[in-house]
């Protein structure tokens, strides 16, 4: 009760609105006008961008990123990295190249890009094309906005790592000289202003400011096209057609071209989307009245641009949509932009597909799942569901997926998880419902030992798979660890706290634990401690459960006479007593260990012939603990965390332990069996041929 | 098909002993399968497994048992290589016991007369592989690459694309069917004597499907969709069955076994059904096979006769002759 009302007004304090902003410092304003040919993938591109000091002091150097250049040759740091393959796709190094060169940058009259130079500051990489140092005439006052020209050609790569072209399907992400992010002292916890403007790593591209956009594309007219933003204007002249989108407060913008695009039009409507069931739920979670929880909601148009094969996935992408829209609403805060557009790539692009970008996102439909018994297994949702969510923990919640990508990739995971298992059951289910959770499919991650700890930079992680390890998995799994130990209530108030503080800002790690701690709950301080910053790791195991007859005492008394024995040695000693005839009492032994160094309070359950369940709390500080137990039943098995809350738990198969008195079946036997049947099943399979 | 049913029932023991080796080849896996799932007894998911699906269950022992999961595996791809093995020696027994036509007894008489017509099996068995490795090359993989090549620039399940999937599904099928009967007769042939080795008995199996190939591919496609329907029933059944008491498992291993056994009955039906289909497009006299070239034959009624009274086929009086010259007459 004491931590509850502790959390409460800690919480209160962290989300003051003092703190919060309504809207986002609008640093940046671009007006792009960019055109493209489709054959030789040639993209000639100006912009005029308007750029705000936001420090207080005068800076002399800007400073861009080109992240296509990550696709000019083998020498890029990226592509260094990623070995020229990226999530199973691999990179046509034949004629798939592409680039990006500014071939002029004007301030105030001033041609810039002749002293301009590319840095790497991430690894000292000097082949490197990703980050452009533009040194300026005279330095930007501080609050002065800073207008300049910049014009630039880009050929568009062979998609394998997100952006790029696949026959006729584009997927501009990331595809204009965008100004990295100047710090000023404070902001992210740093101590003096400077830029932040990373290269373009294999795992981590995101972390810019917001700003107004405005983008004329011009390119064939049979292409269908799909942004960030609403369509304001079309323009159509020999063969060509010339669109332009605006979006507000944004800090990047995306698009697609593709000819075969059907679009499918929907809106979420608060009145009917949003589930009775769950409103009510986080009304009562969150302490709020539902119609406060329904204040911020309205009506947002769905662009669904599918693949013409694809239809059949019109309404699983379009429910995820709505549902993601209505749970992020409710737990987190309201979407703020009035559409979303959904890009469904083809089958042979796969390396655009799970890619988010503010206000538009790439998922994924694979014809077969669209058909028995693949219809179960709910991918198609669940990228719809991460993509549209990473518009939240990496787009309003603008955390810096450089430096600490767990906070966007992470908190999504556990987002996604929490959304996945709750409308769909399973994550991945064939028939006769088999099935496992995507709790369930993260989890898996806390079974194995890891190299790292969760923060790092993206690009300093021992491995790749470490990499994605503590990106995705482990940090989605301690973050449901936390919420099973501060409870529902606690937990989700926090939780929506930390992203109503943060909306329309940049926070760090910190600033997500201050709020996962404002609980005063040590516990859960000593977990951030031990995963975030160290390679933290716990195994709950039941090390011996044994139970006997109490035959009472046996021996000399005080008086030295003898008790249930007798001492002349002529006699026989008498024999055992039959353990099957006792009737009780038994005394039982129970020893429960925690190895690994996370502690945390864990239920241990004591299981009893005649079907009694004794249930103790142990606060898992010690190495292990014994239990005597008396009872008139004995003791048939004993299990530490029964529940499954401890999900970090490192080897859930040590969880329980069987006493000598257990009788019932055999779960190998019926394993085996089944097992059996399936070898027998598979070389039967050669009557066919032999 | 209904010789085939009604030997199927005739020969169940023969169906037995192709059950037996079914299921003595699947034994193979046993102590690792026996090993693998040993710590389910002892572990947290025990009652959550006997009441039926635990995904956590399952995901945690797939990571937590990896080298036993590996040790299985091997033992498995073991079974399944003796299973292949024990298919290839038996077909010879199997055959011969058909064409006796005595049910009983079995056991011995298809082991013996297994043993002689192995080695001709085995080669049989190669020469199938290697053909249906050159059909299937020039027939599936080289056209689907070329399709590929086509469609190289063609959207995923367009046309071409899909055209390329379903001629490899199709035509792989057919290819498989086509060689796989010719083997099958090729075996019939070696039972019936027709032939003393491999390349003799492919010679026979090409004369007897000579114009008849269709009708040949529908006994296959009977047999093998119904086959299907019988694995399909039983795995379904026994999925549901989801047994909860030592007992129910052991029940459950019977009716597994049973449904195993009449997969075997469907496979002595096929054979029975192969065999009176071959038997009726017989010529008035078929090939044993000569090693000098030329062939010699006999009459179908004298191979009855002389079945009935031996599993050697080649003790019937036979006759001497240019077997082309023969089959065209």
């Amino acid at each position: 009760m004491k931590h509850i009302a502790f959390a409460a007004a800690a919480t209160l304090a962290l989300a003051l609105p003092a703190a919060a902003l309504e809207t986002p410092r609008k640093i940046v304003d671009y007006d792009i006008r960019v055109s493209f040919d489709p054959e030789t993938k040639i993209v000639e591109g100006s912009e005029t961008l308007k750029w705000t000091n936001p420090s207080d002091a005068p800076v002399g150097e800007l400073r861009f990123h080109l992240y296509w250049n990550a696709f000019r040759n083998d020498r890029s740091t990226f592509f260094k990295e990623s070995g020229g393959q990226l999530r199973g796709d691999k990179a046509e190094t034949g004629k798939g190249w592409g680039y990006t060169d500014v071939t002029s940058m004007k301030w105030d009259g001033a041609e810039l890009i002749k002293g301009a130079r590319f840095e790497s500051p991430d690894d000292g990489n000097p082949d490197d094309r990703t980050v452009l140092a533009v040194p300026l005439p005279r330095p930007v006052a501080p609050g002065e906005t800073a207008t300049l020209a910049i014009a630039w050609k880009a050929k568009v790569p062979k998609v394998y790592a997100r952006a790029g072209y696949v026959r006729d399907f584009f997927m501009f992400g990331q595809w204009f000289p965008q100004i990295g992010v100047y710090e000023p002292a404070g902001r992210r916890r740093r101590t003096d202003a400077g830029w932040n403007c990373h290269q373009y790593h294999a795992n981590s591209e995101f972390y810019a400011d917001w700003g107004d956009w405005r983008v004329a594309i011009t390119l064939p007219e049979k292409f269908v096209v799909g942004s960030a933003g609403a369509l304001v204007d079309t323009k159509t002249a020999g063969g060509k057609k010339t669109l332009t989108f605006e979006q507000k407060a944004v800090h990047n913008f995306a698009f697609t071209a593709d000819p075969r695009y059907v679009v499918v039009e929907d809106a979420f409507d608060p009145a009917k989307d949003i589930p009775k069931d769950e409103i009510a739920l986080a009304s009562r979670t969150l302490g709020r009245s539902e119609a406060e929880l329904r204040a911020g909601f309205h009506k947002v148009a769905i662009k669904l641009y599918r693949q013409p094969e694809h239809g059949a996935f019109d309404r699983r992408h379009i429910e995820a949509q709505k549902w993601a829209l209505a749970w992020t609403g409710l737990w987190a805060f309201p979407y703020p932009y009035a559409q979303i557009s959904i890009v469904d790539t083809p089958e042979d692009g796969l390396g655009a597909t799970g890619m988010e970008y503010e206000t538009i996102y790439t998922t994924v439909s694979l014809k077969w799942m669209s058909r028995w018994p693949f219809t179960r297994l709910f991918v198609p949702e669940t990228v719809t569901i991460h993509e549209f969510t990473h518009g939240y923990w990496m787009g309003l919640v603008a955390s810096n997926e450089f430096e600490e990508s767990w906070m966007d990739e992470g908190i999504n995971t556990f987002t996604e998880l929490v959304m996945v298992d709750r409308k769909y059951g399973t994550y991945l289910e064939l028939p006769p419902g088999i099935g496992v959770t995507n709790e369930e499919s993260n989890r898996v991650s806390a079974l194995t030992q890891d190299h790292d700890p969760i923060l790092s930079s993206s690009w300093k992680y021992a491995t790749e798979n470490s990499y994605a390890r503590n990106s995705y998995p482990q940090p989605g799994t301690t973050i449901q660890q936390i919420r099973r130990l501060l409870g529902e209530q606690a937990f989700w108030r926090a939780f929506r706290g930390y992203a109503e503080r943060w909306r329309f800002d940049h926070p760090t790690s910190e600033d997500f634990f201050d709020f996962m701690r404002a609980s005063g709950n040590p516990v859960v301080a000593a977990l951030i401690q031990k995963t975030w910053y160290g390679r933290g790791w716990v195994d709950f195991s039941i090390l011996t459960a044994t139970t006997r007859p109490d035959d009472g005492f046996t021996g000399f008394d005080d008086a030295d006479k003898p008790v249930n024995f007798d001492p002349d040695p002529k006699k026989k000693p008498p024999e055992k007593p039959d353990e099957k005839k006792h009737k009780g009492p038994w005394r039982s032994l129970v020893t429960v260990s925690r190895d690994g160094d996370i502690e945390m309070p864990v239920n241990v359950a004591l299981t009893f012939k005649d079907g009694t369940t004794v249930k103790r709390t142990w606060d898992g500080a010690s190495g292990w603990i014994k239990y005597r137990v008396t009872s008139s039943s004995p003791l048939v098995k004993a299990e530490v965390d029964p529940e499954r809350r401890a999900v970090l738990d490192r080897n859930p198969w040590n969880n329980a332990r069987f006493t000598k008195k257990y009788e019932g079946p055999s779960a190998a036997a019926k394993s085996r069996t089944y097992a059996l049947h399936l070898v027998e099943i598979l070389l039967s399979t050669l009557w066919g041929v032999l | 098909m209904s010789r085939g049913f009604s030997t199927a029932i005739r020969h169940r023991r023969l169906a037995g002993v192709l059950w037996l080796s079914l299921l003595a080849s699947a034994l193979v896996s046993w102590f690792p399968l026996k090993k693998l799932f040993q710590p389910m007894d002892e572990g947290a998911f025990r009652e959550a497994l006997v009441k039926g699906w635990d995904g956590w269950g399952f995901l945690s022992f797939l990571v937590s048992r990896g080298p036993e999961i590996g040790v299985a595996l091997a033992a498995v791809t073991g079974a399944f290589i003796v299973f292949a093995l024990l298919q290839i020696f038996l077909t010879g027994g199997v055959l011969r016991i058909l064409i006796d036509g005595r049910p009983r007894p079995v056991f011995a008489r298809v082991v013996a007369e297994s043993a002689g017509l192995f080695k001709a099996n085995l080669w049989a068995t190669a020469r199938f592989a290697l053909t249906a490795g050159i059909w299937m090359a020039l027939l599936v993989a080289v056209p689907v690459a070329l399709l590929g090549k086509l469609g190289k620039d063609a959207p995923p399940n367009t046309f071409l694309p899909d055209l390329a999937f379903w001629w490899a599904v199709v035509v792989g099928a057919v290819v498989l069917l086509n060689v796989g009967l010719r083997f099958d007769l090729a075996r019939v042939a070696l039972a019936r004597g027709d032939a003393r080795n491999a390349r003799g008995a492919y010679r026979v199996a090409k004369q007897s499907l000579s114009g008849r190939r269709l009708s040949g591919i529908r006994i296959v496609l009977f047999w093998l969709a119904l086959g299907v329907a019988v694995q399909a029933v039983f795995t379904s059944a026994g999925l549901r069955i989801n047994p909860r008491t030592n007992s129910a498992v052991t029940g459950l291993l019977v009716f597994r076994q049973f449904g195993f056994f009449l997969l075997a009955m469907v496979r002595v039906g096929f054979w029975a059904a192969l065999l009176a289909w071959e038997e009726r497009r017989r010529p008035a006299y078929s090939v044993i096979g000569s090693a000098s070239g030329g062939t010699t034959w006999k009459s179908s009624e004298e191979i009855a006769t002389s079945a009935a009274a031996s599993a050697s086929p080649e003790t019937g009086s036979s006759v001497t002759t240019n077997g082309s010259a023969l089959l065209s007459s």
